[in-house]
């Protein structure tokens, strides 16, 4: 019992080092090539008014980095300059192709560029000239998104070992980091809606990522309110067990299916970190794991604990 | 073993069609439930003027009243079971537990589509008249309501078995069914709306959100059938 | 292994556990019942007399040890021992909106019985229910559905009969009725009863069983039971005058 709980300490203590040194690691050494990559996917298909969704996601992606200097990558060729401007085409709709225009200031003058429908276009993004502080929460949103589908799936893993055993230690294990879904799922939607805030200018979009999560979090919430509203203790055991696997399958069903949403969430491209950007956030990403585990520990230690004075007092009433 | 299951089937499906054509509990509560969405609706939209057409909205109001009017009824359907003891006594017949399962699937299925099939035309006679319906596709619609009710009585199912033995039965069950339904209303409001809309590319989203439901149906009523022995005999 | 229904013991309970977490709703039960016995389970409230019936009529599965009924386990041969037992609990286990008719066809049908109709006819005419075969069962009064419920377990024969406090809420009338009615099937037929009228439960019983705190207090067959210590060691269980 003692060495479990000197054990989870010593990873708290790890995982808060080694996330302060990330967050340190943000500022002084992340910071200074800032370069990121930001694409567009090609449009997703909607039956209704798809130019006006369009519209909304040129503007989304390259409107919101008015003044950065960009790289305009499209079939005509590569622009490289300082965004002046991003423009919904005047009459774009109605059959044509254009729906943006993009105005950059290369070194040879003022270009325009129409951002077409069809086109797959890539704004890199590089040198912002200004930090670019939204992107600070990179490094956490993204591990602590991260773990909580790692925990999400070790509580249904023990869902599905406690049905197969009927132990009750399963379930504890189960419900114990499903408690940690819930901690990371609310610190992942708060870290979000900030940087949502910052980079596209509203605290919520229904768009697939954001959607996806929203469900996710409802799951774990409907969790603990069947598991409160369930009398029977092996009852409710089972309830959850039978939910939690139920809500393990059908987050990532929820996930991919709202690919039928047209989606402007940012998307990690392979080789698209750079080392300093990468490093710092393996080191977040590690430091966050050994929080996670330290919590779960400390959270199985204390549900120990009490399972030895319920024994006890059994023993007492005879 | 097989025809004896087959007759375990026949028989729970037929007892519980001749207790609800006696007692109308499900049928005339969810009607009335959706009769009484349409009114909500028609003052959601009252102030949304003439130049609105609701037809961009049907598959989506379509949707609403279908998963709220199943909510009720699936809540329905398992409290007589447990009324007086009377699943005990079904598990304690030599019955397999799937069984059990497919014959309240399909019972709670029938009602569904009741239901859904007496909506679909008083909510056209309401809202859609006057906004021809050019694109033809109209009559896809059943289509996509059976396959999205197939799911929804499926996962309901299992999910009011559970609700059926916890406090506050209504809230719970529509807490665990909507976000766990949601990618099957996705795929269905999509392919109602291609089907109500048309549009160019209105056949492919059609069967690319009827693809999404099915598999939703195939995924979800496999994973209730193997959770369901558990669940029926806590 | 299975010598299935050619023993001699009806009950045969082994260190039969249930416990989920610390708490243990059996603990180590063992008895042995001989066929055509009556057997009858007195203990206080959480006990474990309700668990002790769900697990032998495989509605439970035990955590540990075993339990077999008519030679077969509770846990494999669970399908096949549901064609061979019953149960007659305090709740009629009927549906309210079937008629009487109706309601036990339905469990025929359940129960695979060979030509339905005529052994729902012989069970209604024997718990003198046949004039008011069609009415819904939501009509009867508390006798009427406890008659109904006795003629839903005799339906397939069942060769051992589990008894949950299927006096309860009886008047007079109907407990003659129910007395009856178990004397007439009580030669041929194993039982276990729960009770917590004690003069009825002795009245009735071959063998006695007094669980505490999921625990066997006493087992003994009725010729060896002195009364006056029998109703000492049962008072001791429930304790604090409560009885």
């Amino acid at each position: 019992m003692k060495s479990a709980n000197t054990r989870a300490m010593v990873a708290l203590v790890i995982g808060a080092v080694l996330t302060l040194a990330a967050f340190i690691g943000t500022f002084f050494w992340a910071a200074v090539p800032d370069y990121g990559t930001v694409s567009q996917p090609k449009y997703s298909f909607s039956a209704r008014h798809p130019e006006a969704i369009d519209e909304r996601l040129a503007h989304d992606y390259i409107g919101n980095r008015v003044g950065y200097e960009v790289e305009v990558v499209t079939d005509e060729g590569t622009v490289t300059g300082t965004l002046v401007a991003a423009e919904p085409k005047e009459g774009s709709g109605d059959g044509a192709d254009a729906v943006m225009l993009a105005t950059v200031a290369t070194a040879s003058g003022e270009q325009t560029i129409e951002v077409t429908k069809d086109d797959e276009v890539t704004a890199q993004i590089y040198n912002y000239g200004k930090p670019d502080w939204g992107q600070k929460i990179f490094y956490f949103h993204v591990p602590i998104a991260e773990i909580s589908f790692i925990v999400f799936a070790v509580a249904a893993y023990f869902s599905v070992r406690f049905i197969m055993t009927r132990k009750r230690e399963y379930d504890t294990k189960s419900r114990i980091a499903m408690e940690l879904t819930m901690t990371f799922v609310a610190l992942t939607m708060a870290t979000g809606i900030l940087w949502t805030k910052a980079a596209w200018g509203v605290w919520w979009q229904w768009e697939p990522r954001l959607t996806t999560y929203f469900i996710m979090t409802l799951l774990v919430v409907a969790y603990f309110v069947l598991r409160n509203s369930v009398e029977d203790e092996e009852r409710r055991a089972l309830y959850a067990a039978a939910f939690s696997i139920l809500a393990f399958i059908d987050a990532p069903i929820s996930f991919f299916i709202t690919r039928l949403i047209p989606s402007t969430h940012p998307v990690i491209e392979s080789g698209g970190l750079q080392p300093p950007m990468l490093i710092t956030f393996i080191i977040a990403q590690i430091g966050m794991l050994f929080v996670g585990y330290a919590i779960y520990r400390l959270r199985m230690g204390e549900m120990e604990l009490r399972d030895r004075i319920e024994r006890a007092k059994t023993e007492l009433e005879g | 073993m097989a025809s004896a299951s087959g007759r375990q089937f026949r028989a729970i499906l037929r007892k519980d069609i001749v207790m609800e054509l006696r007692t109308k509990e499900m049928l005339m509560s969810m009607g009335l439930y959706a009769l009484l969405t349409m009114v909500v609706y028609f003052v959601a939209l009252s102030q949304a003027g003439s130049e609105f057409d609701p037809r961009t909205i049907a598959a989506g109001l379509l949707w609403l009243a279908f998963i709220f009017t199943s909510l009720l009824g699936l809540n329905r359907s398992l409290v007589h079971e447990k009324d007086q003891g009377c699943l005990e006594a079904l598990l304690l017949s030599p019955v397999d537990r799937p069984v059990i399962f497919f014959a309240k699937v399909v019972g709670n299925l029938t009602f569904l589509l009741i239901v859904e099939a007496l909506t679909i035309p008083v909510f056209a006679f309401l809202f859609l008249q006057g906004h021809a319906l050019e694109s033809g596709a109209f009559s896809l619609v059943p289509l996509v309501m059976v396959a999205g009710s197939i799911g929804i009585s499926g996962i309901g199912t299992l999910l009011a078995t559970m609700s059926v033995n916890t406090s506050g039965k209504d809230f719970v069950l529509a807490m665990l069914f909507i976000p766990l339904v949601y990618p099957l209303l996705l795929g269905a409001v999509t392919a109602t709306n291609a089907a109500i809309v048309g549009g160019p590319d209105a056949m492919m989203v059609f069967w690319q959100g009827m693809a999404w439901v099915a598999g939703y149906d195939v995924v979800m009523l496999l994973a209730s059938y193997g959770l369901y022995e558990f669940i029926v005999g806590a | 292994m299975k010598e299935t229904g050619h023993t001699d013991t009806a009950l045969e309970v082994r260190d039969l556990t249930r416990a989920f977490g610390v708490r243990k709703a059996l603990d180590g039960v063992s008895f042995d019942l001989p066929r055509r016995a009556f057997l009858s389970v007195f203990g206080p409230n959480g006990a474990g007399k309700t668990t002790l019936i769900k697990v032998l009529t495989t509605l439970l599965n035990p955590t540990s040890g075993t339990a077999r009924v008519l030679g077969l386990d509770v846990v494999d041969d669970a399908v096949e021992m549901r064609q061979r037992i019953g149960l007659i609990s305090h709740n009629p286990l009927l549906y309210p909106d079937l008629t009487a008719e109706e309601n036990l066809l339905f469990f025929a049908e359940m129960y695979g019985i060979d030509r339905p109709a005529g052994r729902v006819n012989e069970l209604l005419e024997a718990v003198e229910l046949d004039h008011r075969r069609l009415d819904l069962t939501r009509t009867f009064s508390r006798g009427m559905l406890q008659r109904l419920s006795i003629a839903r377990a005799l339906l397939h024969r069942p060769e051992v009969l589990f008894l949950d406090e299927p006096y309860s809420g009886l008047d007079p009338h109907a407990m003659d009725i129910l007395d009856g009615l178990i004397a007439q099937v009580r030669n041929d037929h194993t039982f276990v009863m729960i009770s917590h009228d004690l003069d009825k439960g002795l009245e009735l019983c071959s063998h006695a069983l007094i669980l505490a705190r999921g625990k066997v207090v006493l087992f003994e067959p009725r010729e060896a039971i002195d009364e006056g210590a029998f109703r000492a060691t049962y008072r001791s269980t429930v304790g604090m005058g409560v009885s």
